[in-house]
């Protein structure tokens, strides 16, 4: 069965010129936002509809969007906010890169009708390193605010609405909803303690909301294509269509905007497959942060939500990092140890601390500097960041770990005992 | 028959030649004296005797005026007084063992982290006026430094068994 | 408010009704349930990041932080079970591994938090392998030592800085293992409460660098005692080590000074052991000083004294204390002075407007408790730089500024708060008068309020313009409301008209009128009676002694001084001195000897200073809080009681047969307690209000923090601290340029013949046509500080 492509976050990708407003308009961008403005389409029934669509977060936790957006009280007083996750940090994900770079308007919509809907303001907040993406953005807002689609009394429907995007400063922790809302107030990024949740307590002590490029860029399309359409795409559960950023030995890396529940097989083939003569020793489904999976497991799962959580990890932001057999696993495992220690904002004792403990023992190993008895040992340190910690940085930094020990043990005891790797 | 050998015995000097027969036999014997003070008795490693300060090899003495040796000291004969010198680092400006009060149990030893603090073999010492048994900082340096071989050795010595 | 409904929880198997939304660790706290902690701290928001508070929750699938999880009904909680230990010696492990375990050398070994948690929660050895982290210490000043390799990073510094004393000063940079904390570019802190960091940091990397290496933990002793600097009268300990106070630490009081202290309380300690001290009796015999015993000094300062009473009358006596004195000091030194029959004593050292001191309640103080002024909504500053002058109530009302309280100030200087000022008046001392009338005119004409007759014709010609209208519009804001008078107006020139306006402005917004009171026992000393018009207890004279300004003016023959040193102390230290000179005889009982001292008095008694002597202080909520000696006296100095004691006996006077400080301080009480106010607070109206200042640049005095009293003078740490002020000359921009002078020169004073050289600083909190030379210093001793003789400045 050949996979249909590009159906919501990319649909307009083919165009020429795809983020422009007239290239967007041209392919029926806006017209939901027109229509809601026009016939003041009740709040609760766009959240009705999301909520029907299955649509789950797409950063990476797959908490259900209408759910989160239904948490907002659009009634109370005072300010509230609605802010786009745009700082992609995750390694191996680019997919809200591209959503910026070639889609923005469909963005911007998306995150007009989630303000619609809170009744909020909006900030989307881009990653530091993003610069085409911010420049394409940035002109997207300004063509749409002289279209009249942001600003004061928009479209004459007689509400405001704003929208400001802004840049972060190249922290990975600033991908974390309420450190990236410390970072948005202009603190420094650091995890704020969870209850409260943004929901009661977000940017600037306000209500807020905190969603995905690819949630905001979903959005006008299942309300323009309805929530069944959107649900049935996908798999019970897992509805909708998902980019999946494939990299690693790959003929074609590149994003993929295949629907939920794709085999990994066909996303492995959309790719271009493995290198000639080469086998698939491990895929990372979900970001750096993912607990690996083996080949041979990978080879027999769906890219969905339950079934990546069903093999022990999870579908994360997408990016699938694909390792042949001349991966070294011991080596992956240090760059991505070397990641975490780096990023840790050094809040929490067990992943300030517990990072670079971690790295160390995994360089040493790397050196062939270290005991058998430190594997156990790693593992155990790991175990102990995990779960012990504010945000889920501390989790992330474990489960790479653990699941490479858990994996592939046999690679690490070879290096530890011949001081080489077993590719060598 | 008794009176006759009793009259007897203290006629021929008896008890008497018993008793020189003791002293006949240890006049042969192996001698266990020494000639103190020309010839000492050996002593123990671990001999706990007249106190020392030692320094590190490169002349830093090593005591950083913790206090734990003043604060374990069941005695109380030692006393400390500490502040920041010119460099910041922690020293006592005053360090002194009362020996009158000292009892020896070597628990300033024991509790020293960094081995500055310890017991000698020397055993061998008196004192002339009072005031001398107060032991102040500067003689307890000099008297590490002049026996810190016999000090090392020592420790030396004793180190498998701690 | 209702009684909110308590919920029932389990910790560790015991039943609990608390608080619902309060967090775990606070109930527990409360049952003595032990959760090992670091970052939280009962008066610090929840930080959460130290992790060492995990405990084990049911139905929760991870352990959760105690300090951060909110009580919910029915909650089981356990601390000590499997899961909450193995987290709990986890995160001991991770802090660890990192930290230097160099206890032998830090000076929080022996009652630091993370030793005490390791003993219990740590492993004897480690897996850790690794190099260790170290930081480089940052120099915060003269206060606070730092060894930032000991850093646990729980951030209870930075949230103290951020949330009590709301300046910033130390954050964390950096990220991950490379976090730092620091004050981002160096410098030393400059808040009055720093020192409060050194308690707070629960491991070794903030700690007193007064104390440095001075002493460990465990063998020191603990005596309570009572700060002797500001009106509030923190409650410290006082740590001493053979004798010596080694340092001071706050004692927790919820109704005063809750678990915080400022820096001159805390270090204003290391006075007691400057190279001033006396220690021996002194007397001056033929111009020559000699060290006598004490029989032979008292008996020459009670020769000296009769000589001159009997030469001329009891009335050429003159008894002058310093208000930081203890209620008995001054209580036996009235008695002393009033039975060789003058009524010529006062503590009141830099007023200068005495005219209605008989119209004054005897216990001119706070008339709400010092708590409550976190619950005020309104409060009006007249003349107070609260923050440096009672770090406390500063304290105080930053806490309700952030609760919402609007604070409105009428100062002759912009002191920088630590809490937003919603309106405020800057202006000359002589103009403060002017502005405060037509606040309190503008207050009367909007309440329509017709009560205060004879001041609203005082007011007449009064212009009120809209920042008036304004203010008082804030102050008749909802609420509780107090009027808080500072130094600036009890010194002022016209005080009595201050107060007067004060009063009738707080009376009209139906608030409440304040005194911070100078020193730590104005109080006690007004009660005490020494004060020229009234005896102890409130009972009247026939007829008033002199006041503290006619005591220097009338050229005595005699003068027994109490903890004084009138070159920094007086209103006019020139006058002070000139008639000190000129007396007979003048006996000092002091703890310092000065060159001063020297040369003007024929016998110096050494009295012991705070910590020392047993006594009482009298704060402003009219609290009394009595002490024992904490310390030794040194060499041969008594307790200022205790000389006075025998100086009455030498006199043969009755009723000085005191054997403890209690008798006196009893004796004392009893006559207080049964006190009648016969002295109603009537209002001193006087004619006319003085507006107009008699000079063309007025100088503003004030003796800066670290220089109010000779305890802290002598605090070398803290002339070296952040707040330190030196002697100088401020002008505020406008009035530099009008006189031709710039920023950083060195300019001469001159006044009445007295010329100085000071450097000028352009100071944008002065206001124009002003000068601030602050007093208590040397070189400024010899200018009269509220005197109105003109001042002029010229470049040297």
């Amino acid at each position: 069965m050949a996979v249909t492509l590009n159906q919501v976050c990319f649909r307009t990708l083919h165009l020429d010129k795809p983020w422009t407003l007239a290239t967007y308009e041209s392919a029926g961008g806006y017209a939901m936002w027109k229509k809601i403005l026009h016939e003041k389409t009740p709040p609760s029934e766009i959240v009705d509809t999301l909520k029907a669509s299955g649509l789950r977060g797409r950063g990476g936790a797959g908490f259900p969007t209408g759910l989160k957006w239904s948490f907002i009280n659009r009634d109370v007083p005072g300010d509230k906010y609605a802010v786009c996750n745009s700082d992609e940090g995750e390694p191996g994900t680019c997919k809200d890169r591209d959503i910026l770079t070639y889609n923005p308007h469909q963005l911007i919509e998306g995150m007009l009708i989630a303000q619609y809907v809170m009744n909020a303001t909006g900030y989307n907040y881009i990653r530091g390193e993003f610069d085409l993406p911010l420049e394409r953005t940035e002109a997207a807002v300004a063509e749409a605010r002289a279209a009249g689609y942001i600003g004061k009394n928009v479209l004459g429907s007689g509400m405001d609405f704003e929208l400001y995007n802004t840049v972060g400063a190249g922290a990975y922790i600033c991908g974390e909803e309420t450190a990236l809302l410390e970072s948005l107030e202009g603190k420094k990024g650091q995890p704020r303690f969870k209850p409260p949740f943004p929901a009661n307590y977000g940017l600037y002590g306000r209500p807020t909301t905190v969603n995905n490029t690819e949630t905001f860029a979903s959005v006008p399309v299942i309300l323009e294509k309805g929530a069944k359409w959107f649900a049935e795409l996908g798999k019970p559960n897992n509805g909708g269509t998902k980019i999946f950023s494939v990299t690693g030995h790959v003929k074609q890396p590149g994003n993929f905007e295949v629907p939920l529940g794709t085999s990994f097989a066909e996303l492995l083939e959309l790719a271009g497959g493995l290198k000639d003569g080469r086998t698939l020793k491990a895929v990372i489904p979900g970001g750096s942060s993912a607990p690996v999976v083996t080949g041979e497991t990978m080879m027999g799962l769906d890219m969905d939500y339950d079934s990546i959580a069903g093999a022990g990890s999870m579908l994360g932001s997408g990016a699938v990092i694909i390792m042949d057999d001349t991966t070294c696993m011991v080596k992956a495992l240090a760059r991505v140890a070397y990641f975490y220690y780096e990023e840790s904002c050094g809040q929490c004792t067990p992943c300030r601390e517990g990072t670079g403990w971690l790295y160390r023992v995994i360089k040493r190993i790397l050196d062939g500097n270290a005991g058998q008895h430190e594997l156990d040992m790693l593992d155990d340190v790991a175990s102990k960041i995990e779960g012990r910690t504010i945000c889920a940085l501390g989790d992330s930094a474990a489960w790479p770990v653990r699941s490479f020990i858990k994996h592939f043990r046999e690679e690490f005891e070879f290096m530890i005992q011949h001081k080489k790797s077993i590719l060598d | 028959m008794n009176r006759i050998k009793h009259w007897v015995k203290s006629f021929t000097l008896w008890e008497l030649l018993l008793g020189l027969k003791l002293t006949g036999r240890y006049l042969f014997k192996r001698k266990i004296t020494i000639q103190f003070p020309e010839e000492k008795t050996p002593v123990s490693n671990r001999f706990r005797g007249l106190h020392a300060l030692r320094r590190y090899a490169n002349g830093e003495e090593r005591c950083i005026a913790c206090k734990l040796c003043e604060a374990v000291c069941p005695a109380l004969a030692i006393t400390i007084d500490a502040e920041p010198r010119d460099d910041g680092s922690r020293r006592t400006t005053r360090y002194e063992i009362d020996l009158f009060k000292c009892i020896y149990c070597g628990f300033c030893e024991e509790s020293c982290p960094v081995d500055s603090i310890v017991e000698t073999d020397i055993m061998h010492y008196h004192f002339e006026n009072r005031g001398e048994n107060i032991m102040s900082k500067p003689m307890l340096l000099a008297i590490g430094d002049k026996y810190e071989d016999d000090i090392a050795k020592a420790r030396e010595q004793d180190a498998p068994y701690r | 408010m209702a009684e909110q409904e308590l919920v029932e929880i389990e910790i560790d198997g015991k039943k609990l009704q608390v608080k619902p939304g309060s967090m775990i660790i606070e109930a527990a706290d409360d049952a003595d349930i032990k959760i090992p902690r670091f970052c939280y701290h009962k008066k610090l928001s929840i930080a959460a990041n130290c992790r060492m508070c995990l405990v084990d929750v049911e139905k929760a699938n991870k352990p959760l932080p105690a300090c951060a999880t909110p009580i919910m009904p029915g909650m089981v909680v356990r601390t000590q079970s499997k899961e909450a230990l193995v987290a709990q010696r986890a995160v001991m492990e991770f802090l660890l591994i990192n930290h230097p375990l160099d206890c032998p050398i830090c000076d929080q070994g022996g009652e630091c938090e993370l030793q005490d948690v390791a003993m219990g929660y740590g492993k004897s050895v480690s897996r850790y392998t690794e190099g260790k982290r170290s930081v480089k210490d940052k120099d915060i000043g003269s206060l606070v030592a730092t060894d930032m390799t000991r850093c646990i990073l729980c951030t209870r510094c930075v949230r103290f800085g951020q949330e009590v004393i709301g300046l910033p000063e130390l954050g964390a940079t950096g990220r991950g293992e490379h976090t730092e904390i620091g004050t981002y570019i160096e410098k030393s802190l400059t808040s009055e409460m720093s020192g409060n960091i050194i308690d707070l940091c629960p491991v070794g990397a903030l700690t007193s660098k007064p104390f440095r290496f001075k002493a460990r933990a465990w063998e020191l002793e603990q005596g309570t005692s009572v700060a002797p600097h500001d009106c509030v009268g923190s409650n410290i300990y006082v740590h001493r080590h053979r004798d010596k106070v080694m340092r001071v630490v706050p004692k927790d009081d919820e109704s005063i000074n809750e678990c915080w202290i400022s820096d001159r309380d805390r270090f204003s300690y290391e006075g007691l052991y400057h190279e001033d001290r006396l220690t021996q009796p002194m007397i001056k015999k033929e111009g020559a000083w000699q060290v006598v015993d004490w029989q032979e000094a008292l008996t020459f300062a009670v020769d000296g004294l009769k000589k001159v009473i009997d030469d001329n009358t009891a009335a050429q006596l003159a008894a002058v204390a310093s208000p930081n004195s203890t209620v008995e000091e001054h209580y036996l030194l009235q008695k002393l002075v009033r039975g060789l029959g003058s009524h010529n004593i006062d503590h009141r050292l830099r007023q200068t407007d005495f005219s209605d001191q008989l119209a004054t309640p005897v216990s001119a103080g706070l008339p709400i408790s010092i708590e409550a002024i976190e619950t005020q909504e309104q409060i009006l500053l007249i003349g107070s730089d609260v923050q440096r002058e009672q770090p406390i109530v500063g304290h105080r009302i930053r806490r309700a500024y952030l609760r919402g309280t609007n604070v409105c100030v009428i100062n002759p200087m912009d002191y920088h708060f630590n809490f937003d000022v919603k309106e405020k008046i800057i202006v000359s001392p002589s103009t403060m008068l002017q502005e405060l009338a037509a606040v309190t005119k503008a207050v009367l004409d909007q309440t329509q309020n017709t009560r205060h007759g004879k001041v609203a014709d005082l007011l007449k010609q009064v212009t009120v313009s809209d920042s008036h209208q304004r203010m008082a519009k804030q102050l008749l804001g909802a609420g509780d409301k107090v009027v808080l008078l500072g130094a600036h107006g009890l010194n002022h020139l016209h005080s009595s008209q201050i107060k007067l306006l004060a009063n009738t402005l707080s009376q009209a917004i139906s608030g409440q009128c304040g005194y911070l009171t100078e020193g730590a026992n104005a109080t006690g000393a007004s009660l005490a009676g020494a004060i020229p018009h009234r005896c102890a207890a409130n009972l009247g004279v026939a007829k008033s002694g002199l006041d503290a300004k006619q005591i220097w003016q009338s050229q005595l023959k005699a003068f027994i001084l109490l903890n004084l040193e009138p070159e920094y102390d007086c209103a006019d230290p020139q006058m002070a001195l000139a008639s000190l000179q000129q007396a007979n005889f003048v006996v000092s009982l002091s703890p310092y000897m000065t060159s001063t001292m020297k040369d003007y008095a024929n016998v110096i008694l050494p009295v012991c200073p705070f910590a020392e002597t047993s006594g009482t202080f009298v704060n402003i909520e009219n609290k009394w809080q009595s002490f024992a000696a904490a310390a030794a006296p040194q060499g041969e100095a008594r307790p200022g009681w205790k000389v006075l004691r025998v100086l009455g006996n030498l006199f043969e006077q009755e009723g000085f047969d005191y054997t403890v400080s209690t008798e006196v301080r009893d004796e004392l009480k009893v006559a207080v307690d049964g006190m009648t106010m016969t002295q109603t607070n009537q209002d001193h109206i006087p004619s006319t209000l003085n507006f107009s200042a008699n000079v063309d640049l007025e100088r503003i005095a004030y003796p800066p923090i670290y220089r109010t009293d000779n305890l802290v003078r002598r605090g070398e740490s803290l002339q070296r601290s952040g707040i330190a002020e030196a002697a100088a000359v401020h002008l505020s921009a406008n009035t530099a340029t009008q006189m031709n002078l710039a920023d950083c020169e060195q300019v001469t004073v001159k006044q009445n013949g007295q010329h100085v050289n000071l450097p000028l600083h352009v100071d944008g909190r002065v206001p124009d046509n002003c000068v601030y030379i602050p007093s208590g210093f040397a070189e400024t001793a010899m200018l009269g500080v509220t005197s109105p003789a003109a001042l002029t400045l010229e470049r040297s």
